[in-house]
């Protein structure tokens, strides 16, 4: 079976900056990966390009066959509402959006709203009192677990998730993080972004970079 | 899907949408105000011209002779001429007034001391409604044939020294008649040195018969009008002379196109001042929109898709607007009719849908910074730049 994504030779240069340097790696499907290293290592860069939200300065990203720096930006707004789910650490709702608007509206970017599908994603992961609360009405845990249902509803073949816990208390925390096992025993592909080692080894994998360059991978034992 | 996030957006930024409705609003009351008197403009305008005397004059072609030699039956014709020919779809010329005109070299003050006066017979109605401009101290004459009055230009008056009621003897050839003076007439003109008289007064003391000198016309519409109204009066009535007042035509011809031309500049400035209005509205709400508009990218949000709502935001911000300002302008046009024209204007509906046209052009005009959202790029939002 062929990886789900590839990265090979990816390098990122912001000026005379190198985010990303000649960072190659295969994922499989359904692979929990945790990205990990220090503040300014490139994991974000690295997260930003196979979502399709940067272009790599050289080298190929592929994900699900597809090469994400041959796309136009059409094809990048394609490919971010059918193939990726981002979560991000600050949550990033729209603020004037109850929580089931806002997953409608990413079913809206993708094809149509279904209000009944998003309100069943967000009773999945808990919210199904929440769902004509505004985020401003939600605390940190829930408003990410509606970022979650966001990204789930399109049933994207890679998730995105950078730092999600960042913001969050620990019973949040820990809240986010059954939601993603559970998610990953579904068999969703996840990369995840975190600073956390205890968080590194849930993962399948943790790519270890620094300074841009991949400075490791390693597989958790089970 | 859509209308439900309009909406929600609509009332996210219900106060700086607000200025810009007001922008719009009261830029669209304007224009349509202005707009709408502007269609209306050459009949009022014409209508106000009419009042500053006559624009036609109709004398016997060989005037050379002083006695007045023109049949005053001539009036009946020239009145008749002012309406439509039958079955004629074009619109004619309308006569506002028509006075015929009988002018004496009278004397008047004491028989040792004479003092020769200019003495206009004519018809007091028909003068009033062509000169409303002349200032009278005291009363106009109402009555045609009233022959006890007479009005006195303002510098005869202060020459003879009269005033409103005082008694005045005018003479001529050995004939004589008393009136008294109703009001003074200030007119700007040769009329402040004359005294005026009802016409069948002037042809008794002058022993004319039903003779007059000359017949003053007051003509409403364009150029084109005014001189099909002289052509055909001219074949009317063989044997006299049809003159318009060319200079005082082009003169109102010259003030209406700049009048036009005024309110052409003041509306264009009205709407520049609107674009602007909103276009401070907006370059407030795209800072705030920078982020929304990045996130909805990110999660799979088309250019297009995603500055539809921003548009539409802007096009509700035109049509709503534009919609009231040109109702509230209709309105305006019509006070403004009453107070400088004191006519009623009439609402012309095609404004409506005229100012929301240019109303939509203007709010995408001043919503320029909304576009620019376009170009957010997602990445740079989400890293907080």
């Amino acid at each position: 079976m062929p990886p789900i994504v590839q990265a090979d030779c990816l390098t990122k240069a912001f000026q005379s900056v190198r985010a990303l340097d000649d960072v190659s790696f295969d994922v499989a499907e359904g692979e929990w990966i945790a990205i990990m290293g220090p503040s300014g290592s490139g994991k974000t860069t690295l997260i930003n390009i196979l979502g399709g939200l940067d272009q790599p300065t050289s080298g190929r990203a592929v994900v699900d066959g597809v090469e994400v720096g041959s796309l136009n930006e059409r094809g990048l707004t394609r490919y971010r509402s059918e193939k990726i789910g981002f979560v991000f650490q600050q949550f990033h709702l729209v603020p004037y959006l109850s929580a089931v608007e806002n997953v409608m509206l990413a079913q809206y970017f993708h094809s149509m709203a279904d209000e009944r599908q998003a309100a069943e994603a967000l009773v999945r992961v808990g919210l199904g009192e929440r769902l004509e609360h505004l985020p401003t009405q939600l605390s940190g845990g829930e408003q990410q677990r509606v970022a979650l249902a966001r990204a789930l509803i399109n049933h994207p073949k890679l998730i995105l998730a950078d730092e999600p816990t960042g913001n969050l208390d620990e019973a949040n925390e820990r809240i986010v993080l059954d939601l993603l096992c559970e998610l990953h025993d579904a068999g969703h592909t996840i990369l995840l972004v975190t600073h956390s080692a205890e968080i590194g080894r849930m993962a399948d994998r943790r790519i270890e970079l620094a300074h841009g360059r991949l400075a490791q991978i390693a597989a958790n034992r089970r | 899907m859509f209308w439900r996030i309009l909406s929600r957006l609509l009332w996210a930024s219900r106060g700086r949408l607000l200025l810009a409705l007001l922008a719009v609003t009261s830029g669209a009351a304007v224009c349509a105000a202005l707009v709408n008197l502007d269609l209306d403009a050459g009949e009022k305008f014409t209508r106000e011209f009419r009042t500053l005397g006559a624009n036609v004059i109709v004398s016997p072609e060989d005037a050379q002779d002083a006695m007045p030699s023109m049949d005053a039956n001539v009036m009946t014709r020239i009145a008749a001429l002012g309406a439509p020919e039958e079955g004629s779809k074009q619109r004619a010329a309308e006569v506002v007034a028509a006075a015929p005109y009988v002018y004496i070299a009278a004397q008047t003050g004491a028989q040792s001391n004479p003092i020769a006066v200019i003495v206009a017979g004519t018809w007091f109605d028909q003068v009033a409604r062509m000169n409303s401009f002349w200032k009278v101290d005291g009363q106009w004459i109402t009555q045609r044939d009233d022959s006890a009055h007479c009005m006195v230009g303002t510098n005869a008056a202060r020459e003879l020294g009269l005033t409103p009621g005082s008694v005045v003897t005018l003479r001529y050839s050995g004939r004589e008649a008393q009136f008294t003076v109703a009001g003074v007439v200030t007119a700007g003109g040769s009329e402040d040195n004359q005294i005026f008289v009802s016409l069948p007064a002037a042809q008794s003391l002058a022993q004319l018969g039903n003779h007059v000198a000359l017949a003053q016309v007051s003509v409403r519409g364009s150029s084109a009008m005014l001189e099909d109204y002289v052509r055909r009066l001219s074949a009317a009535l063989p044997g006299l002379e049809v003159r318009p007042v060319r200079q005082l035509a082009a003169t109102e011809g010259y003030l209406l196109d700049r009048i036009r031309s005024l309110l052409f500049v003041t509306v264009l400035l009205i709407l520049l001042l609107s674009a602007m209005g909103v276009l401070a509205a907006t370059a407030g709400l795209a800072i705030e929109r920078r982020r929304d508009v990045g996130l909805m990218k990110a999660i799979g949000g088309s250019v297009r898709r995603v500055m539809r709502f921003f548009l539409a935001e802007a096009l509700f911000v035109a049509v709503a607007g534009g919609a009231v300002g040109g109702g509230l302008g209709l309105l305006l046009s019509e006070w403004i009719g009453q107070r400088v024209f004191s006519a009623a204007i009439e609402p012309r509906l095609v404004v409506l849908p005229l100012t929301i046209a240019v109303m939509i052009v203007v709010a995408l005009a001043g919503a320029l910074p909304l576009r620019l959202l376009g170009r957010v790029r997602p990445a740079e939002i989400l890293r907080g730049e």
